[in-house]
């Protein structure tokens, strides 16, 4: 969707992997603009807006998540966006096309803020980051997260830290103006980019069970603890094979496999969810992004001894032309060796590394292992040692 | 006429159900419903 307000893709309908009528092709009946009011356990139905009900015999719940506000006076005002659904990405573009945007403001400087960005930038919008922190996408360590603070300054993305949004109003000019902690600022477009929650109302008021995060509790198969019913995707938790623990991570890679899995469950050819290791990535401008696995935080809390290091290597041969650095982190526990996290940052190759190290999570590999692993090797792709090699080797020092 | 299955959203998570249910069992009767204008996007 960033890339579809970007411009980047031209045409909504690519974004739509299967149009109803190709469900309903194939005996899937599918009803649009009708939200569910309730869930009846009793008469084991949905109660639609309107009051009428649907009877079924199994039922899955998927639905998502809710964007989160800042609850500050004129967030609902015409300009200002959040960005969940293909409606809000057609609304925001067609605002730009319709209005003209010259000034943009996103608050949040998460990942879905640094998508956005770089696509306001694209269309020649001034854009501007209201960040209540002092870096931007904090999950990853803050040598990298200064490393993208520095991406977004190089292509003219201006930045506030530290800085809270208290209210927005429409100024005599017909701006949005927003009143914050450092001053006023008057742009056409806001977007808040705060992070989400999960949508689990209607589970919840029927009485199905939440877990500690909110989100709705699942097995393995993707049942919910009460019979016939099930769960997928952001509105439910997801076992996260590292830190042994059910975690909330809304991501759309996680919902496409909860959905499969619970559909064969359902069609009668079972089969269990592994988990994940929570991989994943961005762009920004020129720089690749990605993460897997947890932080020293999350290891600490899930009771382990997290070291770690960060270790710079050459994307690829460092005697070829187009040889750029790229940093990876990797995070391990101290006492049994074993990796428990990486990050990477680069203009190129970062992503291809870090699920390479989501490969090794997932098989629970040690650091050991990690040091001398075979990877293929050729001066276009990678030098010799890899930096995957490089970092494992210096943190074996640290154990 | 094969049990019948009620999906609540239909995105990803949602879509994905309804087409491998279907898949492993063309008996079912499913119905998946959308507050939205737009069934199975991606993001
Ligand atoms: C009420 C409220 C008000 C806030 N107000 C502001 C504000 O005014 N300004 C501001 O800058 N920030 C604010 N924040 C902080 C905000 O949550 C984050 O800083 C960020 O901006 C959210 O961006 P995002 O929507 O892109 O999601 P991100 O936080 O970037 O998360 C993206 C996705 O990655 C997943 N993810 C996160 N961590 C992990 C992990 N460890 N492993 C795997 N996946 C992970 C998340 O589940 C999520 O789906 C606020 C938060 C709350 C709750
Ligand atoms: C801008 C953006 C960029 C992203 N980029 C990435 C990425 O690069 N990689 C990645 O892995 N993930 C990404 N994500 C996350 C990804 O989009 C989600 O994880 C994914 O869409 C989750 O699918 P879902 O089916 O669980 O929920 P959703 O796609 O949110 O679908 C839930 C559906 O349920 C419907 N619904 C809810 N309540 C009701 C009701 N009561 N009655 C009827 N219908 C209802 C909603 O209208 C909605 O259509 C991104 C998200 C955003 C917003």
């Amino acid at each position: 969707m960033p890339y579809y307000i970007g411009d980047v893709i031209r045409d909504e309908n690519k974004l739509v992997a299967r149009t109803p009528e190709r469900f309903r092709d194939s005996g899937i009946e599918v009803l649009i603009r009708t939200p569910v009011e309730r869930i009846d356990m009793k008469e084991s139905a949905v109660q639609l807006a309107g009051g009428s009900t649907i009877d079924y015999d199994i039922l899955a719940i998927g639905t998502g998540t809710i964007p989160i506000l800042p609850g500050i006076p004129g967030q609902d005002l015409e300009g200002v966006f959040t960005l969940k659904r293909l409606n809000d990405a057609i609304r925001i573009k067609s605002y730009i096309d319709m209005k003209p945007v010259r000034s943009a403001a996103i608050i949040g400087a998460g990942f879905i803020s640094m998508e956005m960005c770089e696509n306001l930038r694209l269309r020649g919008i001034e854009t501007t980051i209201i960040n209540m922190g002092n870096l931007p996408v904090t999950r990853w360590d803050p040598i990298f997260s200064k490393r993208a603070q520095e991406e977004l300054d190089r292509n003219g993305v201006i930045t506030l830290t530290g800085t809270k949004t208290e209210s927005i109003t429409r100024g005599n000019d017909g701006r949005l103006h927003l009143a914050t902690t450092a001053g006023e600022l008057a742009v056409d477009l806001l977007i808040i980019a705060i992070g989400v929650r999960p949508d689990a109302r209607l589970a919840a008021e029927a009485g199905i069970p939440l877990g500690k995060t909110g989100a709705i509790q699942v097995d393995f198969s993707q049942k919910t603890p009460l019979e016939n019913i099930y769960a997928v995707g952001d509105c439910c938790e997801v076992f996260n094979r590292v830190s042994m623990r059910w975690v909330h991570i809304p991501l759309g890679d996680i919902a496409n496999k909860q959905g499969r899995v619970a559909g064969r469950n359902i069609g009668g050819a079972p089969i269990l969810f592994p988990g994940i290791v929570a991989a994943q990535s961005f762009r920004l401008f020129d720089l690749e992004m990605a993460a897997t696995g947890i932080d020293e935080r999350e290891a600490n809390q899930a009771g382990f001894h997290p070291v770690s290091t960060i270790v710079w290597g050459n994307a690829i041969a460092g005697a070829m032309p187009g040889n750029s650095p790229v940093g990876i982190k990797l995070i391990a526990d101290r006492s049994t060796g074993k990796l428990l996290g990486a990050q990477a940052i680069g203009e190129a190759g970062a992503v291809s590394r870090v699920n390479t190290l989501s490969c090794a999570l997932w098989a629970g590999l040690g650091l050991e292992e990690v040091a001398y692993l075979d990877l293929a090797y050729a001066p276009p792709f990678s030098p010799s040692w890899d930096p995957i090699h490089l970092a494992a080797q210096d943190l074996l020092k640290k154990l | 006429m094969g049990k019948k299955l009620v999906i609540i959203g239909s995105g990803a998570g949602g879509a994905s159900v309804a087409a491998e249910a279907k898949r492993r069992d063309p008996n079912l009767d499913i119905v998946m419903i959308e507050q939205g204008d737009y069934v199975s996007t991606a993001a």
